[in-house]
């Protein structure tokens, strides 16, 4: 049975989008696909905040999948699947 | 001479007498300033550890060779042996102090002795006055500088300290430029301790630069880096420091209640992103600054900087508390009363859990935002259970028997990232020359920002090297003096080629790291020296021994044994955590 991903927006994509989290339907498909179709459902581009034009991750790009920062998993090929929870936070720092 | 002002003062409190320090271009070259010159001259007018409230300990306020010329370059550092831990200790704070004091003619100022009396020092063109500051007593820190401004030329930067310090609290700031802090480790108490209120540097001296075609091409150049940095252009602008508090979270290592859990519900409420919505008027701006990390903030009641990521931490989830006004006019009192936040909020932190495990019977409650304040004013003027807040939380938690509950390194309490979510972080943690303090090594930017590369944050492997690494550029930084935070946008290559162009010296980037690994391993010394050995390089045995079950750090625990022996061995020390006899000639120490 279909279900979502529920896709949450940190730092400054929070503030682009004004919204903290979206629902996108699931398909068992890769991180990128999902993220593309995020893009749609938000209504605006924000990967190119994420992603460089290679569609590789940005120095300080953070995407977590369950928590878990998928530069330890299968970067942007890693599945994601319904009542997943992704994180995404632009390059962020502080200390 | 380029870069450097050539003169370094010592004034002694008691007798009013000064003299000239004289240090080497070599030890300078060694050195650098800041920090590292600022060791260097403790260790050697301060070789025996002393007691730090004693009139003979020295309290040195340094500049770098940096100071006053490149962007970010406003910042001075404190050096001393801290009353919280008894270790070597340096504190460093932005805004512009630093810069004018460099103005004023001076690499740093060496102060001893004991006023009989409250005295300020106003340094101007290179002489020091020492003025009467009786009707300054018991001043708040704003008040202080509000009152020197009156009484000196235009333009004229004040450090001081507020009734912390004047209380000799082990934890009590300096204060400059209204709201920065040099927060950590007491060096406002030993102000305090030589009856000094302030100190005021006002000149017009300009800083020799080597080569200033160079200078300008580069600083052009780095000025863009930053702007197209999306942490230094971007984030740190609209939404500050506490723009971490979401990041550390979801990473499941947002210390909560003393370090209980690593998930903090209410995180959302206390985050950068909500205090952009809510208490934020403007950002603000320390010298020279392109990024401008600081926050002008607003409650109903009143008004004040910040709170940065630390503070909203150390009163927000350390103690349950998910009210930002009230988090942010605890910070405004620390500012005020001139305290060190992260101290004072992990203490009170500790307080709830002695008062929640029936070891204490002072009513500490878990998430009582109400008494919040009032905790800090009377920690600063020590006075009710403020007086033993003003322990500290290592003496706090000794004194009613339960020392393992106090969340500190060598005395000095952990900062915002529980260290079972980054193991080189809690390396880090474990050998800092200050005790449990970010900043020595903030293993934070690879194991969670990613920069400048990604490393596993689960992992032990090579992090012993990483760590060293990071501590001996970030003694490097301190000493040059610049902002960490151009760390996001520029490494040590870029500072190599700035003091390249200010001292015309031809640093190269090894001869840095090497000056870095010089100075770290001289406070090691020091440190060794009073009583530091390799048991006092550990953590509270809560990180060995308890793991999270919920959050993305849940089931870890440091595992600080894979990585010490191994980071002694690239320190070139003992396996009593002792610079070997090489590692000294090495690096002619």
């Amino acid at each position: 049975m279909a279900g979502t991903v529920t896709v949450r927006f940190y730092a400054l994509l929070r503030r682009q989008l004004k919204t903290a989290a979206i629902e996108v339907e699931a398909d068992g498909g890769s991180l990128l696909e999902l993220l593309t179709r995020a893009e749609e459902l938000a209504g605006q581009g924000f990967l190119d905040e994420l992603l460089d034009p290679g569609n590789e991750l940005l120095t300080g790009t953070i995407i977590l999948v369950n928590g878990e920062n998928v530069r330890l998993k299968d970067y942007l090929n890693t599945r994601v699947r319904a009542g997943d929870t992704v994180d995404l936070f632009s390059p962020a720092g502080g200390g | 001479m380029n870069g450097w002002m050539g003169k370094i003062i010592q004034i002694d409190l008691g007798s009013n007498r000064q003299q000239a320090l004289p240090v080497t271009p070599e030890t300078l070259r060694r050195f650098l300033g800041g920090r590292g010159l600022g060791v260097k001259l403790y260790t050697d007018l301060c070789p025996d550890p002393l007691d730090p409230f004693a009139a003979e300990n020295a309290l040195i306020f340094m500049t770098g060779p940096l100071t006053g010329t490149v962007m970010t370059s406003g910042r001075y550092q404190v050096v001393s042996r801290s009353p919280l831990t008894g270790t070597i200790c340096d504190s460093s704070s932005g805004g512009s102090f630093g810069a004018v004091l460099k103005s004023a003619g001076l690499d740093g100022l060496v102060i001893r002795g004991r006023a009989d009396h409250p005295v300020y020092l106003f340094i101007n063109d290179g002489g020091i006055e020492v003025r009467d500051a009786a009707d300054l007593w018991g001043l708040n820190t704003q008040q202080t500088q509000k009152a020197i401004h009156e009484r000196t030329p235009a333009k004229t930067s004040v450090a001081c300290i507020g009734p912390a310090g004047e209380n000799r609290v082990p934890f009590a700031a300096i204060m400059n430029d209204r709201d920065r802090a040099a927060g950590r480790g007491g060096m406002g108490a030993i102000m305090g301790s030589k009856n000094l209120k302030a100190v005021a540097a006002s000149g017009n001296r300009a800083v020799v630069i080597a080569d200033p075609e160079a200078y300008q091409a580069m600083n052009a150049r780095l000025d863009r880096a930053v702007d197209k940095n999306p942490v230094t252009g971007k984030s740190l602008q609209v939404l500050g420091t506490p723009v971490l508090v979401n990041v550390i979270n979801a990473h499941g290592m947002f210390p909560t209640r003393n370090f209980r859990s690593g998930v903090f519900n209410d995180a959302e409420g206390i985050s950068g992103e909500k205090i952009a919505e809510t208490l934020l008027q403007r950002q603000s701006a320390c010298y020279k600054c392109p990024i401008g990390c600081g926050r002008t903030t607003k409650t109903r009641n009143r008004q004040g900087e910040g709170p940065e990521y630390e503070t909203v931490w150390a009163f927000g989830a350390q103690l349950g508390i998910s009210d930002l006004t009230a988090i942010a006019e605890a910070n405004y009192a620390c500012n005020e009363l001139g305290l060190d936040t992260i101290t004072m909020g992990s203490t009170i932190g500790c307080a709830m859990e002695l008062h929640e495990a029936g070891a204490l019977g002072e009513k500490m409650l878990w998430g009582d935002a109400n008494r919040l304040v009032g905790w800090v004013q009377d920690t600063a003027c020590r006075r009710g259970f403020g007086a033993e807040l003003g322990l500290g939380s290592r003496r706090l938690a000794a004194k009613y028997g339960r020392p393992e509950l106090a969340m500190q390194v060598k005395g000095m309490e952990i900062p915002a990232y529980d260290p079972r979510g980054a193991q080189g972080m809690a390396l880090s943690y474990a050998t800092s020359n200050r005790g449990g303090c970010h900043m020595r090594g903030y293993m934070i930017m690879p194991e969670i920002l990613g920069h400048p590369v990604f490393l596993d944050r689960f992992s032990t492997a090579g992090k012993p090297e990483i760590v060293a690494l990071f501590q001996d550029i970030a003694a490097v930084v301190d000493s040059a003096i610049l902002c960490r935070f151009l760390q996001f946008a520029m490494g040590i290559s870029t500072f190599s080629e700035m003091l390249r162009a200010v001292t015309g010296l031809d640093f190269s980037d090894e001869e840095l790291l090497t000056a870095g690994r010089r100075i770290y391993t001289l406070e090691r010394l020091f440190n060794n020296r009073a009583g530091f050995m390799r048991a006092d390089d550990t953590l509270p045995p809560r990180f060995f021994q308890e793991e999270f079950q919920t959050g993305s750090s849940r089931h870890r625990r440091v595992r600080l044994e894979e990585m010490l022996d191994a980071y002694y061995a690239v320190r070139g020390w003992d396996a009593q955590g002792a610079p070997s006899a090489a590692t000294l000639a090495e690096l002619g120490l």
